[in-house]
Protein backbone atom coordinates (compact mmCIF):
# COMPACT_ATOMS: atom_id res chain seq x y z
CA UNK A 1 0.00 0.00 0.00
CA UNK A 2 0.97 3.43 -0.69
CA UNK A 3 2.49 5.99 2.04
CA UNK A 4 0.54 8.27 3.67
CA UNK A 5 0.53 11.81 2.65
CA UNK A 6 2.57 13.42 4.82
CA UNK A 7 2.17 17.31 6.42
CA UNK A 8 4.29 19.81 7.70
CA UNK A 9 4.81 18.39 10.78
CA UNK A 10 5.65 14.76 10.49
CA UNK A 11 8.34 14.87 7.71
CA UNK A 12 11.47 13.35 8.53
CA UNK A 13 14.23 15.66 8.67
CA UNK A 14 16.72 13.69 6.51
CA UNK A 15 14.37 12.53 3.76
CA UNK A 16 15.92 15.16 1.35
CA UNK A 17 19.33 13.61 1.64
CA UNK A 18 18.02 10.25 2.40
CA UNK A 19 15.62 10.06 -0.69
CA UNK A 20 18.47 11.66 -3.35
CA UNK A 21 20.42 8.29 -3.35
CA UNK A 22 16.74 5.98 -3.01
CA UNK A 23 17.31 4.22 -0.23
CA UNK A 24 14.00 3.81 0.77
CA UNK A 25 11.60 2.00 -1.36
CA UNK A 26 8.79 3.59 0.39
CA UNK A 27 8.05 6.14 -2.03
CA UNK A 28 6.97 6.37 -5.85
CA UNK A 29 10.56 8.55 -6.18
CA UNK A 30 13.42 7.85 -8.51
CA UNK A 31 15.44 10.35 -10.77
CA UNK A 32 13.24 10.11 -14.27
CA UNK A 33 14.27 8.53 -17.15
CA UNK A 34 13.38 10.09 -20.78
CA UNK A 35 11.03 8.45 -22.68
CA UNK A 36 13.85 7.05 -25.13
CA UNK A 37 15.58 5.28 -22.80
CA UNK A 38 17.19 1.96 -24.20
CA UNK A 39 15.72 -1.17 -22.58
CA UNK A 40 18.70 -2.14 -20.19
CA UNK A 41 16.29 -4.13 -18.12
CA UNK A 42 15.44 -7.74 -19.25
CA UNK A 43 11.93 -7.38 -20.56
CA UNK A 44 9.86 -10.47 -20.89
CA UNK A 45 10.25 -12.29 -24.62
CA UNK A 46 7.05 -12.27 -26.46
CA UNK A 47 6.24 -15.86 -25.89
CA UNK A 48 4.43 -17.85 -28.48
CA UNK A 49 1.29 -18.69 -26.20
CA UNK A 50 -1.94 -18.98 -27.78
CA UNK A 51 -3.61 -15.64 -26.81
CA UNK A 52 -7.53 -15.12 -26.99
CA UNK A 53 -7.93 -11.98 -29.42
CA UNK A 54 -11.56 -10.04 -27.65
CA UNK A 55 -10.26 -10.79 -24.25
CA UNK A 56 -7.80 -7.70 -23.02
CA UNK A 57 -6.53 -6.92 -19.68
CA UNK A 58 -5.37 -2.92 -18.91
CA UNK A 59 -4.01 -1.48 -15.29
CA UNK A 60 -4.76 1.44 -14.26
CA UNK A 61 -1.19 2.50 -12.14
CA UNK A 62 -1.96 4.87 -9.57
CA UNK A 63 0.28 7.10 -7.70
CA UNK A 64 -1.34 8.11 -3.99
CA UNK A 65 -1.37 11.51 -2.53
CA UNK A 66 2.03 12.11 -0.70
CA UNK A 67 1.04 15.52 0.66
CA UNK A 68 -1.76 16.56 2.89
CA UNK A 69 -4.68 18.26 1.19
CA UNK A 70 -4.68 21.91 1.94
CA UNK A 71 -8.02 22.60 3.76
CA UNK A 72 -10.25 25.12 1.86
CA UNK A 73 -10.91 28.83 3.71
CA UNK A 74 -14.02 26.95 4.96
CA UNK A 75 -12.37 24.72 6.75
CA UNK A 76 -9.67 26.76 7.60
CA UNK A 77 -12.35 29.03 9.13
CA UNK A 78 -14.19 26.43 11.04
CA UNK A 79 -11.55 24.61 12.35
CA UNK A 80 -10.20 27.76 14.35
CA UNK A 81 -13.37 28.25 15.47
CA UNK A 82 -13.93 24.95 16.76
CA UNK A 83 -10.88 25.63 18.41
CA UNK A 84 -11.60 28.21 20.15
CA UNK A 85 -14.87 27.26 21.38
CA UNK A 86 -12.46 24.01 22.48
CA UNK A 87 -10.20 26.11 24.19
CA UNK A 88 -12.95 28.42 25.98
CA UNK A 89 -14.85 25.02 27.63
CA UNK A 90 -12.38 22.25 27.93
CA UNK A 91 -12.86 20.02 31.02
CA UNK A 92 -10.82 21.29 33.54
CA UNK A 93 -6.68 20.10 33.07
CA UNK A 94 -5.62 18.47 36.20
CA UNK A 95 -1.95 20.11 35.78
CA UNK A 96 -0.89 18.68 39.89
CA UNK A 97 -0.83 15.37 38.65
CA UNK A 98 0.96 15.94 35.33
CA UNK A 99 3.77 18.50 36.71
CA UNK A 100 6.13 19.19 39.62
CA UNK A 101 5.60 22.00 41.28
CA UNK A 102 8.53 24.89 40.44
CA UNK A 103 9.67 22.11 37.54
CA UNK A 104 11.24 23.28 34.07
CA UNK A 105 8.62 21.10 32.50
CA UNK A 106 5.81 23.09 33.97
CA UNK A 107 7.12 26.81 33.20
CA UNK A 108 7.62 25.39 29.83
CA UNK A 109 3.91 24.31 29.38
CA UNK A 110 2.64 27.46 31.30
CA UNK A 111 4.65 29.47 28.54
CA UNK A 112 2.99 27.71 25.71
CA UNK A 113 -0.41 27.44 27.05
CA UNK A 114 -0.34 31.21 27.51
CA UNK A 115 0.76 31.79 23.88
CA UNK A 116 -1.56 29.68 22.63
CA UNK A 117 -4.35 30.97 24.71
CA UNK A 118 -3.30 34.59 23.17
CA UNK A 119 -3.47 33.32 19.88
CA UNK A 120 -6.83 31.64 20.14
CA UNK A 121 -9.07 33.56 22.00
CA UNK A 122 -7.23 37.22 21.94
CA UNK A 123 -6.11 40.18 23.81
CA UNK A 124 -6.54 39.91 27.15
CA UNK A 125 -6.50 36.19 27.29
CA UNK A 126 -2.86 34.86 27.67
CA UNK A 127 -1.18 37.94 29.27
CA UNK A 128 1.20 37.77 31.97
CA UNK A 129 -0.07 38.78 35.27
CA UNK A 130 1.31 42.42 36.00
CA UNK A 131 4.82 41.62 36.82
CA UNK A 132 4.92 43.29 40.47
CA UNK A 133 7.30 40.94 42.40
CA UNK A 134 10.41 39.83 41.79
CA UNK A 135 9.01 36.41 41.59
CA UNK A 136 7.34 36.69 38.57
CA UNK A 137 10.05 38.53 36.70
CA UNK A 138 12.13 35.16 37.84
CA UNK A 139 9.27 33.32 36.33
CA UNK A 140 9.62 35.53 32.72
CA UNK A 141 12.87 35.00 32.78
CA UNK A 142 12.97 31.53 33.33
CA UNK A 143 10.26 31.08 30.41
CA UNK A 144 12.40 33.11 27.98
CA UNK A 145 15.55 31.12 29.04
CA UNK A 146 13.44 27.68 28.45
CA UNK A 147 12.09 29.27 25.25
CA UNK A 148 15.08 30.41 23.72
CA UNK A 149 16.27 26.70 24.41
CA UNK A 150 13.58 25.31 22.36
CA UNK A 151 13.79 27.41 19.21
CA UNK A 152 14.87 25.40 16.21
CA UNK A 153 15.71 26.30 13.18
CA UNK A 154 13.34 23.82 10.35
CA UNK A 155 13.94 23.43 6.79
CA UNK A 156 10.94 23.65 4.57
CA UNK A 157 10.45 21.86 1.21
CA UNK A 158 7.94 23.44 -0.94
CA UNK A 159 4.72 21.75 -1.54
CA UNK A 160 5.26 22.69 -5.26
CA UNK A 161 8.16 20.76 -7.13
CA UNK A 162 10.16 21.44 -9.90
CA UNK A 163 8.03 19.06 -11.88
CA UNK A 164 5.01 21.00 -11.04
CA UNK A 165 7.03 24.68 -11.96
CA UNK A 166 8.03 22.91 -15.55
CA UNK A 167 4.77 20.80 -15.70
CA UNK A 168 6.53 17.55 -16.51
CA UNK A 169 3.67 15.12 -16.54
CA UNK A 170 6.35 12.24 -16.56
CA UNK A 171 7.42 13.04 -13.75
CA UNK A 172 6.32 10.99 -10.11
CA UNK A 173 6.79 14.10 -8.02
CA UNK A 174 4.11 16.25 -9.94
CA UNK A 175 0.80 17.18 -7.96
CA UNK A 176 1.62 15.60 -4.37
CA UNK A 177 -1.87 16.38 -3.51
CA UNK A 178 -3.77 14.32 -5.92
CA UNK A 179 -4.10 10.57 -7.39
CA UNK A 180 -1.73 10.40 -10.35
CA UNK A 181 -2.62 7.89 -12.96
CA UNK A 182 -1.06 6.28 -16.12
CA UNK A 183 -1.58 6.42 -19.57
CA UNK A 184 1.06 5.43 -22.28
CA UNK A 185 0.76 6.82 -25.79
CA UNK A 186 0.56 4.13 -28.64
CA UNK A 187 0.03 3.57 -32.33
CA UNK A 188 -2.97 1.84 -33.14
CA UNK A 189 -4.14 2.24 -36.88
CA UNK A 190 -1.74 5.58 -37.96
CA UNK A 191 -2.92 6.92 -35.47
CA UNK A 192 -1.31 7.92 -31.67
CA UNK A 193 -3.90 7.22 -28.89
CA UNK A 194 -3.76 7.68 -24.91
CA UNK A 195 -4.21 4.13 -23.12
CA UNK A 196 -3.72 2.31 -19.85
CA UNK A 197 -1.04 0.04 -20.31
CA UNK A 198 -2.63 -2.97 -21.76
CA UNK A 199 -2.54 -6.38 -23.00
CA UNK A 200 -4.15 -9.67 -24.43
CA UNK A 201 -4.78 -12.92 -22.29
CA UNK A 202 -2.72 -15.59 -23.14
CA UNK A 203 -4.27 -19.58 -22.90
CA UNK A 204 -3.80 -21.18 -19.06
CA UNK A 205 -2.66 -17.69 -17.62
CA UNK A 206 -5.77 -16.18 -15.47
CA UNK A 207 -6.86 -12.15 -15.54
CA UNK A 208 -4.34 -10.72 -12.71
CA UNK A 209 -1.64 -12.65 -13.99
CA UNK A 210 -1.76 -11.38 -17.83
CA UNK A 211 -2.39 -7.38 -15.95
CA UNK A 212 0.82 -7.91 -14.68
CA UNK A 213 2.50 -8.93 -17.20
CA UNK A 214 1.70 -6.94 -20.18
CA UNK A 215 2.51 -4.09 -17.27
CA UNK A 216 6.07 -5.32 -17.22
CA UNK A 217 6.21 -5.68 -20.72
CA UNK A 218 4.87 -2.31 -21.95
CA UNK A 219 6.12 0.04 -18.79
CA UNK A 220 9.82 -2.17 -18.17
CA UNK A 221 10.65 -3.81 -14.91
CA UNK A 222 12.21 -1.16 -13.43
CA UNK A 223 9.29 -0.24 -11.18
CA UNK A 224 8.47 -1.56 -7.89
CA UNK A 225 4.09 -1.99 -8.08
CA UNK A 226 1.65 -4.09 -6.43
CA UNK A 227 -1.92 -4.64 -7.74
CA UNK A 228 -4.71 -4.35 -5.80
CA UNK A 229 -6.59 -7.90 -6.07
CA UNK A 230 -7.66 -10.61 -8.65
CA UNK A 231 -10.45 -9.15 -9.17
CA UNK A 232 -10.96 -6.49 -11.86
CA UNK A 233 -12.27 -3.02 -10.93
CA UNK A 234 -14.12 -2.42 -14.62
CA UNK A 235 -14.82 -3.81 -17.55
CA UNK A 236 -14.88 -2.05 -21.28
CA UNK A 237 -16.68 -3.71 -24.01
CA UNK A 238 -16.50 -2.30 -27.26
CA UNK A 239 -16.85 -3.75 -30.58
CA UNK A 240 -14.21 -2.66 -33.27
CA UNK A 241 -14.85 -2.72 -36.76
CA UNK A 242 -14.19 -6.05 -39.01
CA UNK A 243 -14.06 -8.17 -35.62
CA UNK A 244 -16.92 -10.42 -35.28
CA UNK A 245 -17.50 -10.73 -31.41
CA UNK A 246 -17.24 -7.83 -29.06
CA UNK A 247 -13.60 -7.09 -27.42
CA UNK A 248 -13.51 -7.08 -23.54
CA UNK A 249 -11.11 -4.94 -21.80
CA UNK A 250 -10.73 -5.84 -17.84
CA UNK A 251 -9.01 -3.15 -15.46
CA UNK A 252 -7.17 -3.54 -12.87
CA UNK A 253 -6.36 -1.33 -10.00
CA UNK A 254 -2.12 -1.04 -9.07
CA UNK A 255 -0.08 1.05 -7.43
CA UNK A 256 3.39 2.42 -8.03
CA UNK A 257 5.68 2.16 -4.69
CA UNK A 258 9.49 3.22 -6.43
CA UNK A 259 11.12 3.28 -9.71
CA UNK A 260 9.60 4.79 -13.17
CA UNK A 261 8.38 3.53 -16.43
CA UNK A 262 10.53 2.86 -19.30
CA UNK A 263 8.98 2.39 -22.03
CA UNK A 264 10.88 0.25 -24.72
CA UNK A 265 10.48 2.42 -27.31
CA UNK A 266 8.24 0.35 -30.12
CA UNK A 267 4.92 0.07 -29.15
CA UNK A 268 5.09 2.87 -26.59
CA UNK A 269 6.14 6.18 -27.64
CA UNK A 270 5.71 7.92 -24.54
CA UNK A 271 3.67 8.20 -20.89
CA UNK A 272 2.21 10.49 -18.71
CA UNK A 273 1.21 10.57 -15.36
CA UNK A 274 -2.20 12.35 -14.90
CA UNK A 275 -4.94 13.63 -12.85
CA UNK A 276 -8.65 12.45 -14.01
CA UNK A 277 -9.43 15.64 -15.08
CA UNK A 278 -6.18 16.21 -17.29
CA UNK A 279 -7.01 12.80 -18.77
CA UNK A 280 -10.29 13.50 -20.09
CA UNK A 281 -8.38 15.90 -22.90
CA UNK A 282 -5.97 13.12 -24.01
CA UNK A 283 -8.40 10.07 -24.01
CA UNK A 284 -11.08 9.43 -26.70
CA UNK A 285 -14.75 10.32 -25.65
CA UNK A 286 -15.95 6.65 -25.66
CA UNK A 287 -12.75 5.35 -23.87
CA UNK A 288 -13.27 8.48 -21.13
CA UNK A 289 -16.44 7.46 -21.04
CA UNK A 290 -15.66 3.74 -19.77
CA UNK A 291 -12.90 4.56 -17.39
CA UNK A 292 -14.18 7.61 -15.67
CA UNK A 293 -15.60 6.74 -12.86
CA UNK A 294 -12.90 3.93 -11.82
CA UNK A 295 -10.42 6.87 -11.18
CA UNK A 296 -10.61 8.83 -7.56
CA UNK A 297 -11.99 12.36 -8.16
CA UNK A 298 -9.65 13.98 -6.23
CA UNK B 1 12.75 12.79 -10.52
CA UNK B 2 14.57 15.68 -8.83
CA UNK B 3 17.27 15.56 -6.57
CA UNK B 4 15.21 16.83 -3.64
CA UNK B 5 11.60 15.30 -3.96
CA UNK B 6 9.08 17.28 -2.47
CA UNK B 7 8.05 13.50 -0.07
CA UNK B 8 7.38 15.02 3.27
CA UNK B 9 7.48 18.51 4.25
CA UNK B 10 5.60 20.68 2.56
CA UNK B 11 5.38 23.97 3.56
CA UNK B 12 2.45 25.66 5.32
CA UNK B 13 -0.48 27.32 3.03
CA UNK B 14 1.07 31.04 1.77
CA UNK B 15 -0.59 33.16 4.73
CA UNK B 16 -4.32 35.24 3.73
CA UNK B 17 -4.86 38.29 4.05
CA UNK B 18 -8.08 37.39 6.38
CA UNK B 19 -7.38 36.69 10.14
CA UNK B 20 -9.21 33.43 11.52
CA UNK B 21 -9.43 35.78 15.02
CA UNK B 22 -12.51 38.13 14.72
CA UNK B 23 -10.33 41.52 14.44
CA UNK B 24 -13.28 43.63 16.18
CA UNK B 25 -14.60 43.27 19.83
CA UNK B 26 -18.13 41.37 20.39
CA UNK B 27 -20.97 42.67 20.25
CA UNK B 28 -22.36 44.35 23.78
CA UNK B 29 -24.34 41.81 26.05
CA UNK B 30 -27.93 42.79 26.23
CA UNK B 31 -29.25 40.48 28.00
CA UNK B 32 -26.71 38.35 30.49
CA UNK B 33 -27.22 34.74 30.58
CA UNK B 34 -28.37 32.99 33.60
CA UNK B 35 -26.24 31.52 35.95
CA UNK B 36 -25.99 27.85 37.26
CA UNK B 37 -25.32 26.81 40.69
CA UNK B 38 -21.35 27.23 40.36
CA UNK B 39 -22.00 30.74 39.28
CA UNK B 40 -20.85 30.07 35.65
CA UNK B 41 -23.23 30.95 33.00
CA UNK B 42 -25.11 28.54 30.89
CA UNK B 43 -25.03 29.29 27.33
CA UNK B 44 -28.10 29.58 25.54
CA UNK B 45 -27.51 26.49 23.36
CA UNK B 46 -26.17 23.38 23.48
CA UNK B 47 -22.22 23.50 22.64
CA UNK B 48 -20.69 20.74 21.05
CA UNK B 49 -16.84 20.61 19.51
CA UNK B 50 -16.71 19.04 16.15
CA UNK B 51 -13.67 18.60 14.73
CA UNK B 52 -10.90 20.69 15.44
CA UNK B 53 -8.12 20.37 12.77
CA UNK B 54 -7.97 17.92 9.35
CA UNK B 55 -6.95 14.57 10.51
CA UNK B 56 -4.19 13.28 8.15
CA UNK B 57 -4.88 9.26 8.46
CA UNK B 58 -8.85 9.42 8.17
CA UNK B 59 -8.01 11.65 4.75
CA UNK B 60 -5.87 8.54 4.00
CA UNK B 61 -8.70 6.12 4.79
CA UNK B 62 -11.31 7.61 2.80
CA UNK B 63 -8.76 8.53 -0.21
CA UNK B 64 -6.81 5.59 -0.79
CA UNK B 65 -7.74 2.84 1.82
CA UNK B 66 -11.20 2.35 1.47
CA UNK B 67 -11.43 1.96 -2.51
CA UNK B 68 -8.33 -0.41 -2.14
CA UNK B 69 -10.21 -2.61 0.78
CA UNK B 70 -13.58 -2.84 -1.33
CA UNK B 71 -11.23 -4.21 -4.98
CA UNK B 72 -9.51 -6.75 -2.43
CA UNK B 73 -12.45 -7.83 0.12
CA UNK B 74 -15.49 -8.29 -3.26
CA UNK B 75 -16.66 -11.68 -3.44
CA UNK B 76 -18.44 -11.69 -6.47
CA UNK B 77 -22.01 -13.70 -6.27
CA UNK B 78 -23.69 -13.98 -9.45
CA UNK B 79 -27.65 -13.64 -8.55
CA UNK B 80 -29.22 -13.74 -5.19
CA UNK B 81 -28.26 -16.09 -2.19
CA UNK B 82 -29.71 -18.90 -1.34
CA UNK B 83 -32.15 -18.39 1.92
CA UNK B 84 -30.09 -20.24 4.90
CA UNK B 85 -30.74 -23.64 5.80
CA UNK B 86 -33.60 -24.09 8.88
CA UNK B 87 -32.15 -25.93 11.24
CA UNK B 88 -34.76 -27.39 13.92
CA UNK B 89 -34.75 -26.30 16.99
CA UNK B 90 -33.72 -28.62 19.75
CA UNK B 91 -36.82 -28.99 21.88
CA UNK B 92 -40.29 -28.23 20.46
CA UNK B 93 -41.35 -24.60 21.18
CA UNK B 94 -44.87 -25.39 21.23
CA UNK B 95 -44.11 -27.58 23.83
CA UNK B 96 -45.17 -26.59 27.24
CA UNK B 97 -43.39 -28.59 29.26
CA UNK B 98 -39.53 -27.82 27.75
CA UNK B 99 -41.02 -23.87 27.51
CA UNK B 100 -38.12 -21.71 29.37
CA UNK B 101 -35.40 -23.95 28.20
CA UNK B 102 -32.58 -22.57 26.47
CA UNK B 103 -33.43 -24.04 22.72
CA UNK B 104 -30.53 -23.59 20.33
CA UNK B 105 -30.73 -25.23 16.91
CA UNK B 106 -30.16 -29.11 17.29
CA UNK B 107 -26.16 -29.35 16.63
CA UNK B 108 -24.73 -26.52 18.40
CA UNK B 109 -24.68 -22.95 18.09
CA UNK B 110 -24.34 -21.49 14.39
CA UNK B 111 -22.58 -18.05 14.90
CA UNK B 112 -19.25 -18.79 13.85
CA UNK B 113 -20.77 -20.32 10.48
CA UNK B 114 -22.61 -16.89 9.38
CA UNK B 115 -21.40 -16.17 5.59
CA UNK B 116 -20.50 -12.27 5.69
CA UNK B 117 -22.93 -9.96 3.80
CA UNK B 118 -23.03 -9.64 0.25
CA UNK B 119 -20.32 -7.40 -0.84
CA UNK B 120 -21.13 -4.43 -1.47
CA UNK B 121 -19.80 -0.13 -1.36
CA UNK B 122 -21.76 0.29 1.78
CA UNK B 123 -19.77 -2.53 3.90
CA UNK B 124 -16.60 -2.02 3.13
CA UNK B 125 -14.45 -2.73 6.37
CA UNK B 126 -14.43 0.81 8.22
CA UNK B 127 -13.23 1.51 11.94
CA UNK B 128 -15.97 2.16 14.40
CA UNK B 129 -14.07 2.59 17.15
CA UNK B 130 -10.57 2.06 19.19
CA UNK B 131 -10.76 0.78 22.81
CA UNK B 132 -7.45 0.59 24.42
CA UNK B 133 -7.95 -0.97 27.83
CA UNK B 134 -5.47 -2.19 30.99
CA UNK B 135 -5.16 -4.08 33.59
CA UNK B 136 -3.95 -3.17 37.22
CA UNK B 137 -3.50 -5.90 39.04
CA UNK B 138 -2.04 -3.98 42.10
CA UNK B 139 -4.93 -2.08 42.27
CA UNK B 140 -7.02 -5.19 44.10
CA UNK B 141 -4.76 -4.04 47.07
CA UNK B 142 -4.23 -0.71 46.68
CA UNK B 143 -6.98 1.36 44.55
CA UNK B 144 -4.31 4.47 44.48
CA UNK B 145 -2.45 2.35 42.11
CA UNK B 146 -4.77 2.99 39.33
CA UNK B 147 -4.75 6.74 39.76
CA UNK B 148 -1.04 7.01 37.17
CA UNK B 149 -2.65 4.00 34.29
CA UNK B 150 -5.75 6.31 34.19
CA UNK B 151 -3.72 9.49 34.14
CA UNK B 152 -1.90 7.62 30.94
CA UNK B 153 -5.08 6.72 29.03
CA UNK B 154 -6.05 10.20 29.69
CA UNK B 155 -2.82 11.63 28.28
CA UNK B 156 -2.58 9.31 25.27
CA UNK B 157 -6.32 9.79 23.80
CA UNK B 158 -7.11 13.24 25.29
CA UNK B 159 -10.55 11.97 25.87
CA UNK B 160 -12.68 13.53 28.92
CA UNK B 161 -16.23 12.41 31.01
CA UNK B 162 -18.18 14.51 28.46
CA UNK B 163 -15.48 16.38 26.64
CA UNK B 164 -16.83 18.45 24.04
CA UNK B 165 -20.11 18.80 25.29
CA UNK B 166 -20.72 14.86 23.62
CA UNK B 167 -23.22 12.92 25.66
CA UNK B 168 -21.62 9.87 24.52
CA UNK B 169 -18.20 11.01 25.55
CA UNK B 170 -17.23 8.53 28.26
CA UNK B 171 -13.97 9.83 28.80
CA UNK B 172 -11.21 7.25 30.99
CA UNK B 173 -13.79 4.95 33.11
CA UNK B 174 -13.13 2.27 36.06
CA UNK B 175 -13.13 -1.62 34.95
CA UNK B 176 -13.92 -3.28 37.83
CA UNK B 177 -14.33 -7.25 38.86
CA UNK B 178 -17.48 -8.82 38.03
CA UNK B 179 -17.08 -12.01 39.59
CA UNK B 180 -15.73 -13.53 42.79
CA UNK B 181 -12.34 -14.66 41.82
CA UNK B 182 -11.46 -17.32 45.55
CA UNK B 183 -9.05 -15.13 47.47
CA UNK B 184 -8.21 -12.45 45.25
CA UNK B 185 -10.84 -10.45 42.93
CA UNK B 186 -14.72 -9.40 44.99
CA UNK B 187 -16.86 -8.28 42.55
CA UNK B 188 -17.15 -4.07 42.32
CA UNK B 189 -13.17 -4.00 43.23
CA UNK B 190 -11.46 -1.68 40.75
CA UNK B 191 -9.11 -3.19 38.43
CA UNK B 192 -8.12 -1.80 35.21
CA UNK B 193 -9.19 1.29 33.01
CA UNK B 194 -10.69 1.55 29.61
CA UNK B 195 -10.88 4.16 27.01
CA UNK B 196 -13.17 4.33 23.84
CA UNK B 197 -11.59 6.43 21.03
CA UNK B 198 -13.96 7.37 17.81
CA UNK B 199 -13.68 9.74 15.34
CA UNK B 200 -10.67 11.57 14.12
CA UNK B 201 -9.14 10.86 17.35
CA UNK B 202 -8.70 7.28 16.79
CA UNK B 203 -7.31 8.27 13.57
CA UNK B 204 -4.80 10.36 15.09
CA UNK B 205 -4.11 7.17 17.85
CA UNK B 206 -3.23 4.93 15.57
CA UNK B 207 -1.15 7.02 13.30
CA UNK B 208 1.05 8.17 16.54
CA UNK B 209 0.93 4.27 17.41
CA UNK B 210 2.38 3.89 13.90
CA UNK B 211 4.63 6.28 13.44
CA UNK B 212 6.03 7.19 16.96
CA UNK B 213 5.55 3.75 19.16
CA UNK B 214 5.92 0.61 17.17
CA UNK B 215 8.95 1.80 14.72
CA UNK B 216 10.87 2.63 17.89
CA UNK B 217 10.11 -0.44 19.86
CA UNK B 218 13.20 -3.18 20.55
CA UNK B 219 13.30 -6.47 18.56
CA UNK B 220 9.55 -6.11 17.30
CA UNK B 221 9.10 -7.11 13.88
CA UNK B 222 5.32 -7.61 13.85
CA UNK B 223 2.02 -8.73 15.55
CA UNK B 224 2.08 -12.29 15.51
CA UNK B 225 -0.85 -13.69 13.42
CA UNK B 226 -2.77 -16.77 14.17
CA UNK B 227 -1.76 -19.84 12.04
CA UNK B 228 -3.45 -19.97 8.58
CA UNK B 229 -4.73 -23.37 9.44
CA UNK B 230 -6.50 -22.13 12.03
CA UNK B 231 -10.50 -22.63 12.29
CA UNK B 232 -12.21 -19.61 10.38
CA UNK B 233 -15.41 -19.54 12.61
CA UNK B 234 -14.27 -19.61 15.99
CA UNK B 235 -15.59 -16.43 17.53
CA UNK B 236 -13.21 -14.30 17.24
CA UNK B 237 -12.38 -14.65 13.77
CA UNK B 238 -16.21 -13.91 12.89
CA UNK B 239 -16.06 -10.66 15.03
CA UNK B 240 -14.19 -8.49 12.88
CA UNK B 241 -12.03 -6.94 16.62
CA UNK B 242 -8.72 -7.60 15.78
CA UNK B 243 -7.12 -6.61 19.32
CA UNK B 244 -3.24 -5.91 20.27
CA UNK B 245 -1.03 -6.13 23.32
CA UNK B 246 1.82 -3.48 23.86
CA UNK B 247 4.20 -4.17 26.33
CA UNK B 248 5.29 -1.58 29.34
CA UNK B 249 8.24 -0.02 27.53
CA UNK B 250 6.33 0.70 24.44
CA UNK B 251 4.45 3.26 27.30
CA UNK B 252 7.02 5.66 27.21
CA UNK B 253 7.25 5.98 23.25
CA UNK B 254 4.05 7.45 22.87
CA UNK B 255 5.15 11.46 22.99
CA UNK B 256 2.11 12.31 25.16
CA UNK B 257 3.94 10.18 27.91
CA UNK B 258 7.16 10.45 26.93
CA UNK B 259 7.33 14.23 27.75
CA UNK B 260 7.04 13.88 31.17
CA UNK B 261 7.98 9.85 32.22
CA UNK B 262 8.91 10.64 35.84
CA UNK B 263 5.09 11.76 36.29
CA UNK B 264 3.75 8.38 36.13
CA UNK B 265 4.79 6.36 39.13
CA UNK B 266 4.76 2.51 37.70
CA UNK B 267 4.09 1.86 33.84
CA UNK B 268 1.73 -1.24 32.78
CA UNK B 269 1.70 -2.60 29.22
CA UNK B 270 -2.06 -2.29 27.57
CA UNK B 271 -4.41 -3.77 25.19
CA UNK B 272 -5.36 -2.09 22.11
CA UNK B 273 -9.01 -3.51 20.69
CA UNK B 274 -9.60 -2.42 16.90
CA UNK B 275 -13.36 -2.95 15.83
CA UNK B 276 -14.44 -2.79 12.91
CA UNK B 277 -17.95 -2.98 11.25
CA UNK B 278 -16.91 -6.31 9.52
CA UNK B 279 -18.92 -9.31 10.16
CA UNK B 280 -19.30 -12.93 9.26
CA UNK B 281 -16.94 -15.59 7.96
CA UNK B 282 -13.46 -13.91 7.60
CA UNK B 283 -14.38 -10.80 9.30
CA UNK B 284 -10.78 -10.61 11.27
CA UNK B 285 -8.97 -11.19 8.21
CA UNK B 286 -11.10 -8.45 6.85
CA UNK B 287 -10.25 -5.72 9.55
CA UNK B 288 -6.41 -7.18 9.88
CA UNK B 289 -5.87 -6.25 6.05
CA UNK B 290 -7.80 -2.68 7.37
CA UNK B 291 -4.99 -2.41 10.04
CA UNK B 292 -2.24 -3.05 7.43
CA UNK B 293 -2.87 -0.37 5.17
CA UNK B 294 -2.67 1.82 8.21
CA UNK B 295 0.80 0.79 8.72
CA UNK B 296 0.17 -2.10 11.29
CA UNK B 297 2.82 -4.62 11.20
CA UNK B 298 1.82 -8.09 11.44
CA UNK B 299 4.01 -11.20 10.97
CA UNK B 300 2.95 -14.92 10.59
CA UNK B 301 4.80 -17.20 12.66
Amino acid sequence: MSALPRCSSCFPRSASTRHGIILSRSLATEASAGPSTTPAQPTPAPSKAKIYETIRTAVILNRAPFLTRIPSRFERAFHAYQQRIQRALHNPFPYEFYFKQGSLLETKFQAEERRRERMMLGAPFGLAEAQTNAGTKAQSARESAVEALDREEEEIIPRISKADESNDVRSLDRKGERNLYLLLQKNSDDKQVWRFPEGQLQKGEVLHEAAERNLFAECGAGMDTWVVSRNPVGLYRHSSTGTPSPSHLFFYKAHIMAGQVRPNGTNVLDYAWLTKEEMEERLDKEYWVAVRDMLSDF
Amino acid sequence: MSAAPAVGRAAAPARHAFSLRPSRPPPKIRKPLKRGDKGLPIPRCKILIRDTHPSRMMDHYFNTLQDDLMYMTYVHESGPRKPPRQIRLKFDPEDPYTKNRANMPVGGSHVGREPAPVSSWDNVVRLERVQIHTMVKEAVSNRTNLLGPIMMLRAISGETEGGGGWRTSEGVQVVRGVKAIGGWLRPGVPIGAKVDLKGPKMYDFISTLTEFVLPRLREFSGFVMPASSQQNFTPSSVSGVVSLGLPPEAMGLFPQIEVNLDAYPATTGMHIHFITNAEGQGAQNKARALLSGCQVPFVRK
